[in-house]
């Protein structure tokens, strides 16, 4: 009885002592470093709150902006104004500044759940597997191309950030949502016969692609007026 | 005696529940804390100045649109300046889009195979992503203009951009900042050290004057035939 009592005693001082040293271990690592990692992380929250606030507000001015100039241009009635008016739109269009509608596909990229025992990096997908995918896109007639709302121009950035992409000027996590406007058909045999899209799947990483029809493609977000941020530019046209 | 011995143990488990609760609680708190562990503590402060940079930006430009809406309720009868606005905007928006040919500091880099290793779509199109990567602000391929359309592919031997052959030697051409575009391309296991392993013959020259025509303006590189602009 006391042999038991006494086993008993000591199991229960060992986990005790256990339990009050590894809470003091984690304690001491987590002061370091979570309570850190937290605020900026709350820090980093916020900001993000704040940037999309802006950019709504932005869009607001952006399109009182535009209908005053119009508004402007009707009351003079002066055909040579209209006709500036009429190119300011299509120029505005053709350069990825106005949101656009059509036809096309959608593909929704997600790194593998788990990593099989082949090298990690193969289970998470690269900014050169979704390069690829635009590359397709545009050899199949792809018109307008977005990545998480993104829009894609000639320029824009793509970059491995590590389990994050870098885009435009923003960094997104997976999923990663490629919109593109074209040939649905044509578009969707193109990328889901591309073999790379066979390598990622097979390594676990999904792919699903579907056609769309009159989805809208978001316009380029300008986070300056286009003269400032293609500043370096000076146009040489005679 | 026994008292003593009652007490003691309670004590002990008292002690011990509260331990475990304590743990179980800061588990939890881990728990949560888990989705920002994958990032350490450097990319969230890199994640957040680039995040406020934006903002800034952001900031600036509310600012500014903000006078122009104001000087455009303001201003009743309109002068030469709206015309002169209009423009501009049409101008800057031609650039943007690739249409205008345009000049500036930045740099020029040739690719020729070396005799071993054919120069591929796929090689120009890295070098491409990497130039695109250092905020580039224009680029072209043997005059040939990226623009948001533009393909990288292979024809036969050669290469193809705009639904146009290319034939060798490469030039790349691009406009922003030169060094900033050197390094990039220079890191180790970076696309030059690439280059060297297929023994391509490579220039890479800093120029203040590089000028990078216009895409061709006939619908078939930048092409709207399947869009429709959705107006607010």
């Amino acid at each position: 009885m006391v042999k038991t009592r006494r086993a008993l005693m000591f199991i229960v001082f060992l986990l005790l002592g256990m339990l009050i040293s590894l809470q003091f271990r984690g304690i001491i690592n987590n002061q370091e470093n979570n309570i850190s990692v937290r605020e900026m992380a709350l820090r980093l929250e916020a900001e993000e709150a704040e940037g999309r606030k802006l950019l709504e507000e932005l869009n607001s001015l952006e399109t009182e902006w535009s209908q005053l100039l119009n508004n402007i241009g009707s009351r003079q009635q002066d055909p040579e104004i209209m006709e500036l008016i009429r190119q300011r739109d299509y120029e505005y269009f053709r350069a990825g500044l106005t949101n656009v509608k059509g036809d096309g596909i959608v593909i929704t990229m997600q790194d593998a759940q788990t990593a099989g025992d082949m090298n990690i990096e193969d289970y998470i997908i690269h900014d050169a597997d979704i390069t690829g995918i635009l590359n397709e896109l545009r050899s199949n007639g792809a018109e307008a191309i977005s990545i998480n709302g993104e829009r894609i121009l000639g320029t824009s950035k793509l970059v491995c950030a590590g389990p994050t992409i870098f885009l435009n000027k923003s960094r997104y996590p997976p999923p990663y949502v490629i919109k593109a406007i074209g040939d649905p058909d044509t578009l969707y045999d193109a990328i889901d016969q591309l073999p790379n899209v066979a390598v990622m799947r097979l390594y676990g990483i999904r792919i699903d692609i579907r056609k769309e029809y009159d989805m809208i493609i978001e316009k380029y977000r300008l986070y300056e007026s286009v003269s400032e941020w293609l500043s370096n530019l000076e146009v040489a046209t005679e | 005696m026994k008292l003593f011995k009652t007490m003691a143990l309670t004590l002990v488990c008292l002690l011990l529940g509260i331990a475990v609760a304590w743990q179980y609680n800061s588990v939890n708190e881990n728990l949560v804390l888990a989705q920002y562990e994958k990032k350490n503590l450097s990319q969230l402060v890199e994640e957040l100045l680039l995040e406020r940079e934006n903002n800034e930006r952001l900031r600036a430009r509310i600012e500014e649109l903000q006078q122009e809406v104001a000087a455009l309720k303001d201003d009743e009868n309109m002068d030469m300046k709206y015309v002169e606005d209009l423009k501009q905007s049409i101008l800057m928006a031609r650039v943007m889009a690739g249409l205008e040919t345009v000049k500036g500091t930045g740099l020029v880099i040739t690719v020729e195979s070396g005799g071993q290793i054919r120069v591929r779509a796929s090689h120009i199109q890295e070098l491409l992503n990497e130039l695109k990567a250092s905020d580039v602000q224009a680029i072209s391929v043997n005059d040939e203009r990226i623009v948001a359309t533009s393909e990288v592919r292979e024809a036969g031997d050669y290469i193809m951009i705009n639904g146009r052959q290319l034939v060798p030697p490469y030039t790349i051409k691009a406009i922003g900042d030169p060094d900033r575009m050197e390094r990039s391309l220079n890191l180790m296991g970076g696309v030059l050290s690439k280059y060297q392993v297929y023994d391509f013959n490579v220039s890479l020259e800093k120029n203040d004057n590089v000028v990078i025509p216009g895409v061709r303006d006939d619908g078939t590189v930048i092409r709207t035939d399947r869009l429709t602009p959705v107006v607010p």
